[in-house]
């Protein structure tokens, strides 16, 4: 079927057909945008914490402005050699707009890459050390190692159960020591876990037999449910007769009413009778089950690890709390043994003091007492300058979300010499910031704040539609020969819709780079 | 833009077909408004860096010149100077929702979250 006005325009809109459905499509992309703009500002306004400013590296951004910016140019000019007839030219311009979008996407990947492997620790006093975790560097690098948001238990002899609600999947945690370096090495596929039960049978402990113990478990709750629920309803007219004796005598009496009462006793004797047989068979199938499976007669099952002590590493998200001696998650397993290595290591580069407290006594100098000093030192300077800068704010520059910005968030590159700081960068000098000094710890990732959920959200949504038009473009780039010989104005207006895409693109990215780089 | 600087090439894409284009001055038009775009993103990287006294204001200088960058992106780029109403039509409709949303933070301040509330 011949598709009309794709070439000539419709007589009623005076185009065709193809631009009045692209720029449809970017009306509704303009209203997705602008919502999350709109949604950006009402996160910065609301913001209970400091909005973070210049606190992304600019060049990365401010080189992808260009590169947009060129291949917007070339899109135009790859269009305008069509119309030209000038099909070498045509590839030359698509080929250079591609390359520009893999630039672009490879730029954006080497950002991504940045915040992902930069750590945040936001102490208990508000303090903020952001870093890199030692194992990041690449002569340190041991995924298997104690990575900081993790957990180490060693010693694991108990193992406690609720077979109500508990999985087996705390043993994907199980670590086995590879060599002296690589304590906490993934244990090997098949690695068997013997443990022994009350009842002083050995099993092996995988996810198939805590599943049989839950089901068991289950079925037995199931009739012991049922049969309670008999003996609530055979209980139930003594325990009625039981209220109305005592609303005889309550704040609001009300009288004894002897026919009412007679009459439940009899029912209650009725149906102790009726459901004997009932009840009956329901104890004697709880027997034979309890019997059958006597592991799983109790909710809570506390397992002896049968031979060495195992060793597990847990990710903090995936517990619920923790002490020096057990790990409970969140399904209420229970492992007991010795917790070790549960510090954050970090090789800490930028000190930020705004949320603290006390800055004088904040949680970073237990870390750096060798950088207070410093610190407070670099705070005077900036102080000094700021008030003779602003002389009106010399009583209250410490309200001025400048000064905050400039005195308390610093990077330790500025407050020590060269040499000192690449020191305190080796993996070697990392400090051990302990568990119970932090409120928060997390990568530069859409969790950190709602000021890099926001970012990710738009720079991640906005590279997607680079991808997608570089798909299109690169689609018309290698099938176009065809076309062309065909009929060339099809093509050039084909590239024509694809082009305004692209330029709505480069449109979201003027108004991205300046709201997440530089104000 | 003016209708005498227009390009053959924008001039083509709505009236006729066949009509030779000079690719030399479409491409060098394009370049040169390219070259604003670029001299616009160093002026505002350059703009950020400077203290105008409130922070505000420096918000609306960089929102200013994101704005005109823009403009000569749809304007030039994306053909607005010449295009059929149609098009126009279905803009002011995006133009007139997409402030109303932007202005949403408004309620914000009418109906603000209290603190007592989240505590």
């Amino acid at each position: 079927m011949e598709i009309p006005y794709t070439v000539t325009a419709r007589p009623d809109t005076g185009l065709y057909n193809a631009k009045v459905g692209i720029w449809l499509f970017l009306a509704s992309e303009v209203m997705l945008f602008g919502g999350l703009f709109s949604s950006y500002v009402f996160l910065r306004i609301g913001a209970d914490f400091p909005w973070p400013r210049h606190e992304l590296h600019v060049l990365p951004g401010f080189i992808n402005t260009m590169v947009l910016i060129g291949s917007s140019v070339t899109v135009l000019s790859a269009w305008a050699s069509l119309k030209a007839r000038r099909y070498g030219w045509f590839q030359i311009n698509m080929l250079i707009t591609l390359l520009c979008a893999a630039a672009f996407m490879c730029i954006k990947g080497y950002e991504y890459y940045g915040k992902f492997h930069h750590y945040s620790v936001i102490m208990q006093d508000g303090s903020v050390l952001d870093g890199h975790r030692p194992s990041d560097h690449p002569e340190n690098y041991a995924p298997e190692s104690h990575n900081g948001d993790k957990v180490a238990l060693t010693d694991v002899n108990a193992i406690s159960l609720n077979l109500a609600k508990s999985e087996a999947s705390f043993l994907k945690h199980l670590r086995v020591s590879a060599a002296a370096d690589k304590p906490y090495a993934e244990a090997p596929a098949g690695t068997v876990v013997k443990v022994r039960t009350p009842d002083g049978t050995e099993a092996e402990l995988n996810q198939d037999w805590v599943k049989s113990l839950k089901k068991s478990y289950r079925n037995l709750e199931n009739v012991r449910s049922d049969l309670a629920i008999i003996k609530e309803r055979i209980d139930s007219p003594a325990k009625q007769i039981a209220e109305m004796k005592a609303a005889v005598t309550g704040t609001y009496p009300i009288p004894f009413d002897a026919a009412k009462a007679e009459k439940l006793t009899a029912q209650a004797v009725e149906l102790r009778a009726s459901s004997k047989e009932k009840i009956k068979t329901l104890e004697d199938k709880i027997a034979e089950l309890e019997q059958a499976n006597p592991v799983a007669k109790a909710a809570t099952l506390n397992l002896q690890v049968v031979g060495a002590p195992l060793t597990f590493l847990v990710d903090e998200r995936d517990f619920a709390k923790y002490n020096a001696k057990e790990i409970i998650f969140r399904d209420d397993v229970v492992l007991t043994g010795t917790v070790k290595n549960d510090a954050i290591p970090l090789n800490a580069d930028v000190i930020d003091l705004r949320q603290s407290k006390d800055p004088e006594k904040s949680l970073v100098w237990k870390y750096y007492p060798q950088l207070k000093d410093p610190f407070f030192k670099h705070k005077e300077e900036v102080t000094g300058q700021f008030v003779k800068k602003h002389p009106e704010h010399a009583n209250d520059f410490e309200k001025d979300l400048d000064w905050q910005h400039e005195a308390l968030r610093v990077e330790i590159e500025e407050l020590v010499a060269e040499d000192v700081y690449k020191k305190l960068e080796e993996p070697g000098e990392a400090i051990n910031i302990e568990r119970s000094d932090k409120r928060f710890y997390s990568n530069f990732s859409p969790s950190r704040s709602p000021y890099y959920a926001i970012y990710f959200l738009m720079t991640g949504l906005h590279g997607l539609h680079v991808i997608g038009g570089a798909i299109v473009l690169g689609y018309f780039l290698l099938t176009g020969r065809a076309m062309y010989k065909r009929n060339p104005e099809h093509l050039a207006n084909r590239v024509e819709v694809g082009g305004l895409f692209w330029h709505f693109v480069d449109l979201v990215w003027i108004f991205l780079f300046p709201v997440f780089y530089l104000l | 833009m003016d209708h005498s600087t227009e390009t053959p090439a924008a001039h083509g894409a709505h009236d006729s077909h066949d009509a030779p284009v000079d690719l030399a001055k479409s491409i060098r038009l394009y370049l040169k408004v390219g070259g604003y775009l670029i001299l616009f993103t160093c002026i505002t990287w350059a703009v950020a860096l400077i203290d105008f006294g409130s922070h505000a204001l420096n918000i609306g200088i960089g929102l200013a010149i994101a704005t005109f960058k823009v403009a000569l992106v749809s304007l030039i780029f994306m053909h607005l100077n010449h295009e059929r109403g149609l098009v126009y039509k279905v803009l002011l409709f995006t133009v007139i929702f997409g402030a109303a949303m932007m202005f949403l933070f408004v309620l914000a301040y009418l109906d603000p979250i209290k603190a007592s509330l989240t505590n």
